[in-house]
């Protein structure tokens, strides 16, 4: 059976149009590729400090 | 596919041909990213939209820059009443790759209706201020809410769920068989609505598992679904026999029955068909006699402008008759007219006329008046003129100039061509030492009969006037 007061926390509420710019700019982009271009530099300059 | 490091278009190689950059991880993870762009196109395609949703979100965690799967995303939001979050995604899109972006489409559609942005912001209130409801425990108040929100916006999915999780709190497991079946046909594949239909069809369907009494057989019932009822329908059953004395008490109840439904049911309709026809009828007649009555007051208005005119015109008449005006002219004209054609007599209709002409400015008379004056001047006019060119030239010859003039004048008013009163008019006016009418009269012999033997007389004594002897 279902527990209304559990699936109630389910639900969240909607992005306002007061509100979608601030999110916009909030939302996190960090992607796969920004990890791993980020991993390659950090790896590069650390091999040319060792050298 | 562009090099991470440089920028610059890579080949089939594991490595960027332009900076030497390893780009075998990188071309993997965009691989890993159109994958799920596929996958999520795929499912949308088949309206799986929570699924659609959850692969284009992987694609972009893999790559942000996924501009497809980015556009997709939002118009996964959009079909699913998520406009909000179907614009940010569409902004980013177009912020990501400015030019050639579908994205700037949906804005510009989505913007440029400002009503129906404000209809979408309306209903995503709408549907906030109810999940506060129902957080508050006011769940009738959070219903009335998300009705009003799905009839602002029916694709939003999330409201639809919310509503039909009211209704199964509620334990209205049609009102929230409905529901989900919408959701159904927005989000075919959406974990949350496909929970909860499981619970609500297990609660409109009977329990098969409980056993049936021993004697009745497992097929002694068919059972089929009709809209949202399930229907339970018996076979095999005989109905008990009845005695012929309860068949015949239960048609007595059946007519009385009927009876009792045309007493109570037709009756009062045919009732009130008579009332309203009498209602129109009376409606018919109250306006028939609206209307005569404005016509009656219409007609009294012209009768009373009429009565105002007739006053007017009769005081118009006074005042005419105060100022007697041209009427009495007109009466001695015909007055004469009258004695001319009776007695013939020229001197009374001659005396008439010269004192008309005296008295009534002609150009003012009308048509008719001067047409008969100047048709009587003209019957008359030769016998008088005659008549009084004898008696003025009597005078003139006796040396009575001052009789004779106005004899001679008379000759000229009714007869201007007489040449020979003229003449004499002249002379008279002469001898009586007017110069100025005699010169005035010689003018008109000489201008108006030239060729004269008058016109021959009257020049040199018109010159000897004009010079003063």
């Amino acid at each position: 059976m279902i527990n209304f007061e559990e699936e109630l926390k389910k639900f969240f509420p909607s992005l306002e149009v007061e509100n979608a710019e601030e999110a916009i700019y909030n939302q996190d982009l960090t992607d796969m590729a920004d990890m791993l271009i980020k991993t390659l530099m950090n790896s590069q300059e650390k091999s040319e400090e060792v050298q | 596919m562009f090099c991470y490091n440089c920028g610059r278009a890579l080949s089939e190689h594991d490595f960027c041909t332009a900076c030497g950059a390893d780009v075998r991880l990188y071309k993997k993870i965009i691989h890993v990213s159109n994958m799920y762009y596929n996958e999520g196109l795929e499912k949308a395609s088949v309206r799986d939209l929570t699924g659609a949703a959850e692969s284009l979100r992987q694609s972009l965690k893999f790559n942000k820059s996924n501009i497809e799967a980015r556009n997709l995303l939002g118009l996964v939001y959009f079909e699913v009443g998520d406009a909000m979050a179907a614009l940010s995604q569409w902004v980013l899109s177009k912020n990501m790759q400015p030019e050639k972006n579908i994205a700037d489409d949906y804005i510009n559609k989505l913007q440029s209706n400002v009503g129906r942005l404000a209809t979408i912001n309306q209903s995503i209130k709408k549907y906030n201020q109810a999940l506060v409801y129902c957080h508050q425990d006011s769940k009738d108040l959070a219903v009335i809410q998300l009705k009003k929100v799905l009839s602002l916006n029916p694709r939003f999915v999330r409201a639809h769920q919310l509503l039909a999780l009211l209704y199964i709190d509620g334990e209205d497991w049609e009102h929230a068989e409905r529901e989900l079946r919408r959701c159904m046909n927005i989000d075919r594949n959406n974990a949350q609505t496909l929970r909860y239909l499981k619970v609500v069809e297990d609660m409109l369907t009977p329990d098969e598992t409980v056993k049936q009494p021993a004697k009745r057989k497992k097929d002694e019932s068919v059972r089929y679904r009709s809209e949202n009822e399930i229907i339970i329908q018996p076979l095999n059953v005989k109905e008990p026999k009845r005695s012929g004395v309860a068949t015949l008490l239960n048609m007595g109840i059946g007519i009385i029955i009927g009876l009792a439904v045309c007493y109570f049911l037709l009756v009062p309709a045919a009732q009130q068909a008579v009332r309203a026809e009498d209602q129109e009828r009376i409606t018919a007649i109250s306006n028939e006699s609206d209307a005569k009555t404005v016509r009656i007051q219409e007609l009294e208005g012209q009768i009373s402008g009429f009565d105002e005119r007739i006053l007017e015109l009769q005081q118009q008449m006074r005042a005419l008759e105060e100022d007697e005006g041209p009427l009495p002219y007109y009466d001695r004209l015909l007055l004469a007219a009258t004695s001319y054609m009776e007695s013939e007599d020229v001197h009374v209709v001659g005396a008439e006329l010269e004192a008309i002409t005296q008295e009534v400015p002609l150009d003012e008379m009308s048509e008719g008046f001067r047409k008969l004056y100047e048709q009587l001047v003209a019957s008359v006019g030769s016998t008088l003129a005659a008549e009084y060119y004898n008696q003025g030239y009597s005078s003139y010859q006796a040396g009575r100039y001052d009789e004779a003039i106005p004899l001679l004048e008379k000759v000229v008013f009714y007869d201007a061509e007489h040449v020979r009163a003229l003449y004499t008019l002249g002379r008279a006016y002469e001898e009586s030492g007017d110069r100025e009418n005699a010169i005035s009269y010689f003018d008109q012999v000489i201008e108006q009969f030239p060729n004269t033997e008058y016109a021959g007389y009257a020049q040199p004594r018109r010159n000897s006037l004009a010079a003063g002897n």
